[in-house]
């Protein structure tokens, strides 16, 4: 409190204060001129001697000023009104610095968000680090295998490690209301799928033990994002009646809007309500590994390790159990690995990578920043000079400097926290195409503190520059500031530009390969014509339905009569559209099979094929080319000779030099075979910038299977088309639900999202250094002109071409550049390696790249020292020579 | 015989003030009297130092100052002891004899 007083007195009645030191000082000497004259002094003296005690009195006052914590802040205040004035008087210099800082702590800020809320943010699930998802894979390629109930119902009974095992697959099914029928992605979950993850519901309740029973009747849970967007937020949802797989459900709860994992889903629903999972036969079917997500929570204190090593116990008493179901498999193994880790790991590379050139550009906007302080402290050395003559503290002139710096930076900051919302909103776009955490991420307090903190970081890295650049004050003043002699300072701004053109070129390298790499793949053919194809899901409101002959022959029914609708050329049935986002998510299936006359041989790796399940007319809509034999037609039926057209990669792949028309293979072991009769053109059909696989398409009526996905060749726009098409399916039968609408065209552009969106980051960062740096070798010649103006005169006068002086001030910037640059290409062939995962059919040494960078790179390296250049042709050398 | 004078040790002038505030209040002048005179003119206290140290003791709160009238009749700025001045000095006397003993046990005059 007396503090408080105490400090206010100092700062806001300082009168009283000074006035105060004046009289003691005051009365301390006339005592002692007093005690002096007492002691035989004439007065004179007696006076003169009193005040020698005392000393300097300006001094000695200043000493007692300091004792005060008053002080302290009225320095700082002092130092921040100087700053912002000279701020204000030199516009430019702050408006660059201030905006090159907003740049890079705003890109730092966005991306530092996207990380910490994908990475480093605790799961919003309870004790989420004890959280672990189980695998089972098989292969060499470690392909997922999934689960089986059994495999399931052991690892929840025998394992010693978890507190709970759920399981989680995804289906599709139809919601039919009183006048709607939709097609719902539905999870089919364990009853304590909720507890585990620790989800508590927002309206009603989860699942109970007791909703695991028949008899209880069939339930829903509602995720928050469908009951907001499909029933507008009604709490009274709670209780209403829904007919799913023709048996009614009953809502019984909502969530709370937290991300859904391990796959977004409309309603949940327990196991018995599945029809595939619930079929007695499939129970008993330890092959059946339908469930491809299995999770569990740690016991208290348990690790990873030991849980993967109690699973692996348990699958070997299951292999032993069961041993049918684990012939045939090469490879079986099952694993355990944190669930923050598994909903993260496409996102790392791509992330991490971002978060390092958003960090590099940050330094380089620091460098920037930190020569330009330089540049303006060769202005100031007169004036500092002057005041450290004057007895201005050597500690007191660097404080002040450094309080401008912070000034500068913390403005940056601010500005940059401004910036950071505009550009995080891309970012979260990008990030969703990676991990279904991007929900998660936003600027908040962790984030705000982090961005403050770099600011002031960067302020008092920057601030600290002109520390290593001493002045000598004497000399400053003789020379009048024209300081040609400090060499020192001067090699300090020549390594901070040289150090910015170097990361700069590293970064414009990174950019140029996604660049290289997305035009390439890019211009890849994909094989079909995507021009003028809408893709759709339809959905037939069959059910009770045991065989799949009612679904082929409604799906068939279906796309004959969309190929009478005005404006289809034709259409055709698959099961997955190419470039469809399930397709690139879940990736090619490795179907095993074998070759007629090429029996397996043990220990070797059996051949896997990714199939399609086509129907007649197919390769015609897609006009993906044949290229020997023939095409599906439909004459292939149930009773004729199972048939199938293979791709030319799977052609090569099996039958170098050699026609495979004609040959035989088999799925199941020779129970089927198939005879290829076609050799059709590769479909890059997981995104141009995929190479593509072995391919086979079977006819719908032979495989055992059938599609749902319509294509349809239109022609007209495809866009304008989509509503018509839909209109005609739905006049046909109001309640064939159809999703997954799309354009081919539109597919495509998705499926290059996040190539095409890293390149753009990559880019818009490498064009942001190359820009910082430009100005940093700008306002580097700028000064070095201006300081050898004099000198530059001097060579005028005697005779030398201007021009001859333009070359020579362009060369000096040019070697700094030229160093930067050679020093940055040697960062690049290191860091560059990094990018390999994300570049494709490009090396990350690519020449092409090198070179085109390298050349960009002296161009604006040069127009950068050719504009403070030109002012060498405005000196009159008569002022130059006269100039101080 | 001139008597030899010694400098202040780092910290004792705190010490030397507070303990001469303890008998009466008094001011800056009269402080350095006392200190000279006290010790026997070994101690002179530099008032280049002595004001300074005063600002600090009163911005710690260990003394606060005031004007009185002086014995000669003027206007004097008079410093006194606080509460937290006493317990202050009774720290740095406790400090000061502990520091005193173990020079001296090495000096070997005790």
């Amino acid at each position: 409190m007396g503090k408080l007083r105490s400090i206010f007195r100092y700062l806001f009645r300082r009168k009283h204060f000074e006035n105060d030191i004046d009289r003691e000082l005051q009365y301390h000497i006339e005592r002692q001129t007093e005690l002096n004259m007492h002691h035989g002094m004439p007065p004179a003296e007696a006076r003169r001697q009193a005040a020698l005690t005392i000393g300097g009195m300006e001094p000695l006052k200043d000493n007692c000023r300091d004792a005060r914590l008053g002080r302290a802040i009225e320095v700082l205040a002092q130092d921040l009104r100087y700053g912002l004035r000279v701020l204000r008087k030199n516009p430019g210099y702050s408006l660059a610095a201030i905006l090159t800082l907003a740049l890079g702590i705003g890109a730092n800020t966005a991306i530092f968000s996207l990380v910490y809320g994908v990475f480093l943010r605790p799961l919003p699930y309870r004790d989420g680090a004890q959280l672990i998802v189980l695998n089972q894979t098989v292969g060499a390629d470690k392909d997922d295998a999934g689960f089986s109930p059994i495999e399931i119902a052991a690892y929840t009974r025998q394992n010693h490690t978890m507190q709970g095992v759920v399981e989680h697959h995804q289906m599709s099914f139809l919601l039919m209301g009183k006048d709607m029928a939709e097609r719902v992605q539905t999870s089919v979950v364990s009853v304590n799928f909720f507890d585990v993850l620790g989800v508590k519901p927002l309206l009603g309740r989860t699942f109970l033990p007791s909703d695991d029973d028949r008899r209880a009747g069939a339930v829903l849970v509602m995720s928050y994002k469908y009951w907001r967007s499909h029933f507008h937020g009604d709490t009274s949802i709670v209780g209403r009646v829904f007919t799913m797989n023709n048996i009614p459900h009953t809502v019984i709860g909502v969530l709370p809007p937290v991300p859904q994992y391990p796959a977004e889903s409309d309603v949940y629903m327990p196991t018995w309500q599945c029809p595939a999972r619930s079929n007695s036969r499939n129970i008993a079917n330890v092959n059946f590994r339908l469930i491809d997500v299995v999770f569990g929570r740690l016991k208290p204190g348990v690790t990873v390790e030991r849980a993967r090593a109690d699973l692996e116990v348990v699958s070997r008493q299951t292999q032993a159990a069961h041993p049918e179901g684990y012939t045939g498999l090469s490879h079986f193994a099952v694993t355990a690995q944190p669930l923050k880790f598994d909903l993260t790991r496409h996102a790392r590379t791509p992330f991490l990578i971002l978060l390092g050139v958003a960090g590099f550009v940050l330094l380089i906007a620091c460098a920037n920043v930190a020569n330009m302080m330089l540049a303006r402290l060769l202005k100031l050395e007169r004036e500092l000079a002057l005041r450290s003559a004057l007895g201005a503290g050597r500690g007191r002139l660097m404080h002040q400097l450094l309080t401008e710096s912070v000034l500068v930076a913390v403005s940056g900051g601010l500005l940059g926290l401004l910036v950071a919302p505009l550009a995080l909103r891309v970012l979260v776009g990008f990030a969703e195409e990676f991990t279904t955490r991007a929900a998660e991420v936003r600027i908040d307090g962790p984030i705000q503190i982090f961005a403050l903190a770099l600011s002031l970081a960067t302020g008092l890295l920057f601030g600290l520059a002109p520390a290593f650049a001493r002045w000598d004050q004497m000399e400053s003043l003789h020379q009048g500031g024209r300081s040609t002699a400090n060499r020192g300072r001067q090699t300090l701004r020549a390594a901070l530009v040289v150090a910015q053109v170097s990361v700069s070129f590293v970064l414009l390298i990174g950019a140029g390969l996604m660049i290289r790499s997305f035009s390439k793949a890019a211009r890849e053919d994909p094989g079909f014509n995507p021009a003028r194809l809408i893709s759709m899901r339809a959905s037939l409101p069959l059910f009770r339905q045991t065989s799949v002959e009612p679904f082929r022959k409604g799906i068939t029914d279906l796309a004959r009569q969309v190929r009478e609708v005005a404006g289809v050329e034709s259409a055709a049935i698959t099961s997955v559209a190419p470039f469809a986002k399930v397709l690139l998510a879940q990736g090619p299936t490795h179907n095993e099979f074998e070759i007629e006359g090429q029996p397996l041989v043990a220990g070797q790796p059996v051949p896997t094929v990714d199939g399609r399940v086509v129907d007649f007319g197919y390769f015609e809509v897609m006009r993906q080319p044949l290229l020997e034999g023939r095409t599906l037609n439909d004459h292939d039926t149930e009773s004729s000779l199972p048939v199938a057209v293979i791709n030319s990669t799977m052609a090569r792949h099996h039958w170098p030099n050699q026609s495979p028309i004609g040959r035989r293979i088999t799925p199941d072991h020779g129970k089927t075979w198939f005879t290829i009769v076609g050799v059709a053109g590769d479909a890059r059909e997981y995104g141009l910038d995929h190479k593509t696989l072995d391919e086979i398409y079977t006819p719908m009526r032979q495989n055992g299977g059938f599609g749902n996905v319509l294509l349809v060749r239109t022609a007209g726009d495809p866009r304008r088309m989509i509503p018509l098409v839909e209109s005609a399916i739905h006049k046909i039968n109001p309640y064939i639900a159809l999703d997954q609408v799309s354009t081919v065209e539109d597919l495509e552009y998705e499926s290059m999202a996040s190539p095409r969106l890293m390149t753009i980051l990559l880019g818009l960062f490498a064009a942001l250094a190359v820009l910082i740096s430009a100005s940093g070798i700008a306002a580097v010649m700028a000064l070095t002109v201006r300081q050898r103006s004099h000198e530059l005169g001097i060579r005028m006068a005697l005779g030398a071409a201007r021009r001859s002086i333009l070359a020579m001030v362009v060369k000096q910037g040019l070697v700094l550049a030229g160093t930067g640059a050679m020093v940055g290409a040697a960062g690049a062939i290191v860091l560059a390696r990094l990018l390999t995962a994300l570049l494709y059919d490009t090396s990350p040494r690519d020449l092409a790249t090198f070179g085109a960078v390298s050349a960009l790179f002296v161009g604006v390296a040069a127009i950068a020292c050719l504009i403070p250049a030109m002012q060498v042709t405005a000196i009159d050398p008569l002022q130059a020579l006269r100039r101080d | 015989m001139a008597k030899t004078k010694s400098d202040l040790l780092q910290g004792t002038l705190d010490l030397l003030i507070l303990r001469t505030l303890e008998l009466e209040p008094m001011h800056g002048w009269g402080i350095s009297q006392r200190i000279q005179q006290i010790s026997e003119d070994v101690l002179q206290v530099n008032q280049g130092s002595l004001y300074p140290a005063l600002h600090r003791l009163e911005e710690q709160g260990w003394i606060t100052a005031s004007w009185k009238t002086s014995e000669n009749n003027r206007q004097a700025r008079y410093y006194q002891l606080t509460k937290k001045g006493r317990d202050q000095l009774a720290e740095e006397k406790a400090n000061w004899l502990r520091l005193s003993a173990a020079v001296a046990r090495i000096v070997g005059v005790a």
